[in-house]
């Protein structure tokens, strides 16, 4: 196909996608993520039962059925449920505001079981008394000491074991007595205090309630009231389980004042069993009643236990119901309901249990009014980003720059519509994502510009450079973006999930910016060939100027020891204040709660009773003024509720208060998939330079990611900011940034190789950062432009992604041109070839080797690179009539011809001459020259072949 | 946390063996790996085996590194000196 009309297809497919993305802009509508929007996320991990004592993959699954028929049942709009990091299910609930409330519906185990109460409650001896009425018992006060009775008893190993069929590890803090991991038990004493912070694996006290014994929480007096701290101890002995219920429902108690309860029908075993249990508690209490007393005070119990906790226990009348109850016509459960609560447990039980314990790790609530700020500073960082990248470029490359943003506006538009098609839910690390994915579509046109500039400074009009441009700077641009895919890649493989929403938009990005950057604004470029707008040198900002003559290696020592002493103060700050993790990695609650009244610190303090929490007050235009942000230790979702409502009664709430609360071991997964990301990606970095370069590259590029990472965390510790899982995330960007720089350098190191074979390595490398620093320069400046709008106008957490951003894409550019080079330099000269040639060089200019490659002479600075790219096109491939050849390639054919020889030729130097007779320049040149002087004036045929082409 | 940093001090020396004829095994690169090797390997033993934690790091387990990165950068320029002794370059 001809270029021609290879660009008006290209044309012409832009053409048709603008419209197609258009069409699904106008039609559908953008999903966005709950930061955005406000709701409820929730995140569980799976932990084993004694029914399930392994989480499998299937059983995951299973509870995640489950949880999404729960989740349609309760009628939330647009549901997200997944299954992330192994072990853990994340569900996320738009539009909900009470996130207890959503944590009970969906997460709850419900397990439920009904036990004949008297025959299974034990003493303080761990003794069952079934002739005792459980109305003259009294429950434990306090956990602890209700876990202490249980561990006493001896294991009831017996086949009716169900809710405890197996030995439960309790953890509690030794000193305070406190239950840790919320109370909830363990499979194993080392899983009691596997997900403990250290400091509380260090005060954990274990304690085993052996199999067949149950701690139950006692019943509520009341739906209002909070959970009681009492506690019965029992045998596992149910007479009946959730599975022997069917048709659950929820009504009204129309002989006990209309409360709220549920009703349901038995199975055909249920309802047997059901008999048999209820005869048998009412000819117990018949037995033990005394002559005269009210049946109604001496008839025991029959217990409704749901997860460990006491629903209810009614009373089996054994005048009414002395041989038991029939129960054709069903059965009520009737406890301390609300009509909510009551209307929740029939669904729950109507759609069954969960196969495994989950347990809730992390719990965030976003306000919807919080959810509309975040989208406004996100929208209003992605415009400003965009306009200053658009007027650096036009500033910079005239009209080249128009076409980049045009291409820009494009890759925008085209963005948008592919958010809509997937479709991706739009989430505030996703924007900031997109806005980066702006300033890497802008670097791969910077990275072209030049190029047509170089091109253009070299002497070839301006259609050829623009076609130059296109081809030489493909490899560049193809390979770093390769790079920040792949670092997106592994990102959303591994990474927790508002992390993943940026990796997607990341990699997504960089696909579409290619395509956008590279073909859309080529195509455009090559149709406006030879129209005025092209014409002028000037205007594509291609003016004349002196390359810049930097001795980049030979200053490499100061710049060196620059790092040097960044990385100690770095290190001497990471020592001496460490780093501060925020709630993501240590666990904790964060409450963000506007107020009505405007209220100091102290008083927020002193109104919530927390002494340690950390509390500040935040700027939010839409939550209002008086907003305060309260940072404690992880509190449960009552003491959540209790720090609300003393806010609401001290202060007043303007809205819905914003809660996190982050579990210990979430924040570890959160680490753990931080450290596998990092390594991962830098080996997958490893393979592909050592792929796509040497591997001698690699290491180097390693070299300076290293720097750039440590030199991050190190401003992160002396300037004591908070480090997220969006830091952590901006860090693994900055690999990919800071490959961008490294890999456009080591591109033109590649390409300057082959055409300097007589330069010292050093000489090849002050030569191509010669060439590239502008590029460089530029890209980097380019991508900071959008990282500058996403702190200026990010809101809080794109400021804190964006300020990690920045300081790693300076250190990234610098380490690129003076960490990685310097390094790839030393090492290769160490090299044979690259040895002799520094000796030879050090021999020809007296003892030092000149800091750019100076022609000798029969040794020409540069000769044409290597045609193993043109080899392998076909045979048939018509040669391109649009080539023209450049002053320098002239220059070049020139040289090679030795017409150069045969002009006044300058003095030798005195080095070349103590160098023996023999001609300066490597093996080739130095076989080039000795022919050239046997065969006399008998003409030569040129050497390289392709200088001797008709063109 | 004090792995990081006997880690970051090993790499801030390393930037100064600029300075110092390359006779080290592997160059420059070889260099760096005895720093970070040598910090880390210094810390660890004198610790006991055990890298402590964030609470636990403070700025003796910066100046701790020291040592060990200039031994395992001598210990690599002692390697490459005998290689060079062994195997001179042609």
């Amino acid at each position: 196909m001809s270029e021609r009309r290879r660009s008006l297809f290209v044309l012409l497919l832009v053409l048709g996608l603008i419209a197609g993305s258009v069409f699904a802009v106008s039609s559908r509508d953008t999903k966005l993520g709950l930061d955005l929007q406000g709701g409820v996320q929730l995140i569980y991990e799976g932990k084993p039962t004694a029914q399930q004592p392994q989480v499998t993959q299937e059983a995951l699954q299973r509870s995640l059925d489950i949880m999404r028929e729960r989740v349609d049942a309760f009628g939330v709009a647009e549901p997200e449920l997944l299954l992330s990091g192994g072990n853990q299910i994340e569900v996320n609930l738009p539009g909900v505001e009470d996130a207890e409330r959503a944590a009970q519906q969906v997460g709850s185990t419900a397990q439920l079981f009904f036990y004949d109460w008297e025959a299974n409650i034990l003493d303080e001896d761990c003794q069952t008394n079934p002739d005792e009425n459980a109305a003259e018992k009294r429950p434990l006060t306090g956990f602890y000491r209700a876990v202490q009775a249980a561990a006493k008893c001896e294991p009831q190993s017996d086949r009716n074991n169900n809710a405890a069929d197996a030995p439960r590890f309790y953890a509690f803090n030794e000193t305070s007595k406190q239950p840790l991991n919320n109370g909830q038990p363990s499979e194993s004493r080392q899983a009691a205090l596997t997900d403990l912070s250290d400091e509380e694996r260090a005060n954990a006290e274990v304690v085993e309630v052996p199999e067949g014994i149950l701690v139950v929480r006692d019943e509520k007096p009341d739906a209002d009231a909070p959970d009681p701290d009492r506690f019965w101890i029992a045998e596992d002995n149910p007479a009946l389980s959730g599975t022997d219920i069917k048709n659950p429902e929820q009504n009204f108690d129309q002989q006990g004042g209309g409360e709220p309860i549920v009703t349901f029908d038995f199975t055909d075993k249920g309802r047997e069993a059901f008999q048999n249990i209820t005869r048998r508690i009412a000819q117990r209490g018949q037995d033990n009643a005394l002559p005269g007393t009210n049946p109604a005070a001496g008839s025991q119990h029959f217990a409704i236990v749901l997860d460990n906790e006491l629903v209810s226990a009614p009373t089996i009348n054994y005048v009414e119901y002395p041989d038991g109850i029939d129960s054709t016509t069903g059965a009520q459960i009737s406890g301390s309901f609300t009509i909510s609560s009551a209307q929740d447990l029939a669904k729950i039980l109507e759609i069954g249990a969960l196969p495994i314990r989950l347990e809730l790790i992390s719990r965030s609530q976003v306000s919807a009014s919080l959810g509309a700020q975040a989208l406004d500073q996100g929208v209003l960082a992605g415009a400003v980003g965009f306009l200053i990248v658009a007027l650096f470029l036009i500033v910079f490359y005239r009209v080249l720059g128009v076409i980049a943003v045009l291409a820009m506006g494009i890759y925008g538009l085209y963005f948008y519509a592919l958010v809509e098609l997937i479709p991706i839910v739009l989430t505030l690390p996703g924007i900031a994502g997109l806005i980066l994915t702006l300033g890497v579509a802008a670097d791969a046109n910077i990275v072209i510009f030049e190029r047509v500039k170089e091109e253009l400074r070299a002497g070839r009009s301006v259609g050829q450079a623009i076609s130059a441009g296109y081809k030489k700077g493909l490899t560049a641009i193809a390979d770093a973006n390769v790079v920040t895919f792949l670092v997106a890649f592994i990102l959303f493989i591994l990474a927790t999930a508002g992390v993943k929403g940026f990796a997607l938009t990341l990699g997504v990005g960089v696909i579409l910016s290619l395509f956008t950057a590279v073909l859309a604004t080529q195509a455009m470029l090559y149709a406006m060939r030879g129209t005025a707008l092209l014409r002028s040198r000037a205007a594509l900002g291609a003016r004349d100027s002196k390359p810049i003559r930097f001795d980049f290696i030979g200053r490499s020592r100061w710049f060196f020891s620059m790092s040097g002493v960044i990385l100690l103060i770095c290190a001497i700050a990471l020592a001496v204040q460490g780093l501060n993790f925020g709630i993501d990695f240590e666990g904790g609650t964060r409450i963000t709660a506007p107020l009505e009244r405007q209220a100091s610190v102290e008083e927020v303090r002193d109104a919530i009773g927390i002494n340690n929490a950390e509390i500040q007050t935040v700027d939010g235009e839409e939550l209002g003024e008086n907003v305060v942000q309260i940072s404690a230790e992880e509190l449960a979702p009552n003491q959540v509720d209790e720090v609300e409502n003393a806010l609401q009664r001290e202060f007043g709430l303007a809205d819905n208060a914003s809660t996190e609360s982050i579990g210990a071991s979430f924040g570890q997964s959160v680490a753990d998939n931080a450290i596998k990301a990092i390594i991962a990606s830098l080996i997958i970095i490893s393979i592909y330079i050592t792929l796509r370069f040497q591997w001698k590259f690699a290491v180097p590029v390693l070299i300076a990611l290293a720097h750039d990472l440590l030199i991050t965390g190190g401003v992160y510790a002396l300037l004591g900011r908070e480090v997220t899982a969006s830091t952590v995330a901006a860090l693994l960007t900055i690999l990919g940034f800071s490959l961008y720089d490294t890999i456009v350098v080591f591109d033109r190191v590649r390409e300057n190789i082959p055409r300097m074979p007589n330069a010292a390595f050093s000489q090849i490398y002050n030569r191509s950062m010669s060439e590239v620093i502008i590029r460089s320069l530029a890209t980097s400046f380019c991508a900071g432009l959008p990282i500058l709008a996403l702190m200026l106008f990010g809101g809080e957490t794109l400021q804190d992604f964006a300020f990690a951003l920045l300081v790693g894409t300076l250190s990234g550019t610098y380490s690129s041109v003076f960490i990685a080079g310097p390094v790839l330099t030393h090492w290769k000269e160490r090299e044979p070839v690259y040895r002799a040639r520094e000796s030879r060089i050090r021999g020809q200019f007296g003892g030092v080797v000149p800091a750019y490659a100076v022609a000798t002479a029969g040794a020409p600075v540069d000769v044409a690179p290597s045609e193993s790219r043109r080899r392998r096109e076909r045979l048939t491939t018509p040669p391109d009539p649009t080539r023209g050849v450049s002053s320098d390639e002239f220059e070049e054919m020139v040289r090679d011809l030795g017409v150069e020889e045969e002009k006044p030729s300058a003095p030798e130097p005195a080095g070349a001459r103590s160098a023996g007779d023999r001609p300066a320049g490597g093996r080739r040149a130095r076989s080039r020259a000795a022919k050239a002087g046997d065969s006399g004036d008998k003409p030569k045929k040129p050497p390289n072949r392709r200088h001797g082409r008709p063109r | 946390m004090a792995g990081l940093v006997w880690v970051m001090v090993g790499i801030a020396l390393w930037h100064f063996t600029i300075f110092v004829p390359d006779h080290f095994w592997s160059g420059i690169v070889g260099a760096f790996l005895g720093a970070v090797v040598g910090s880390f390997v210094f810390g660890f033993l004198i610790h006991g085996l055990t890298v402590p934690g964030q609470n636990d790091t403070g700025l003796l387990n910066a100046v701790e590194a020291i040592p060990g990165a200039v031994l395992g950068m001598a210990v690599v320029y002692w390697i490459g000196l005998r290689q060079e002794r062994l195997h001179p370059a042609v």
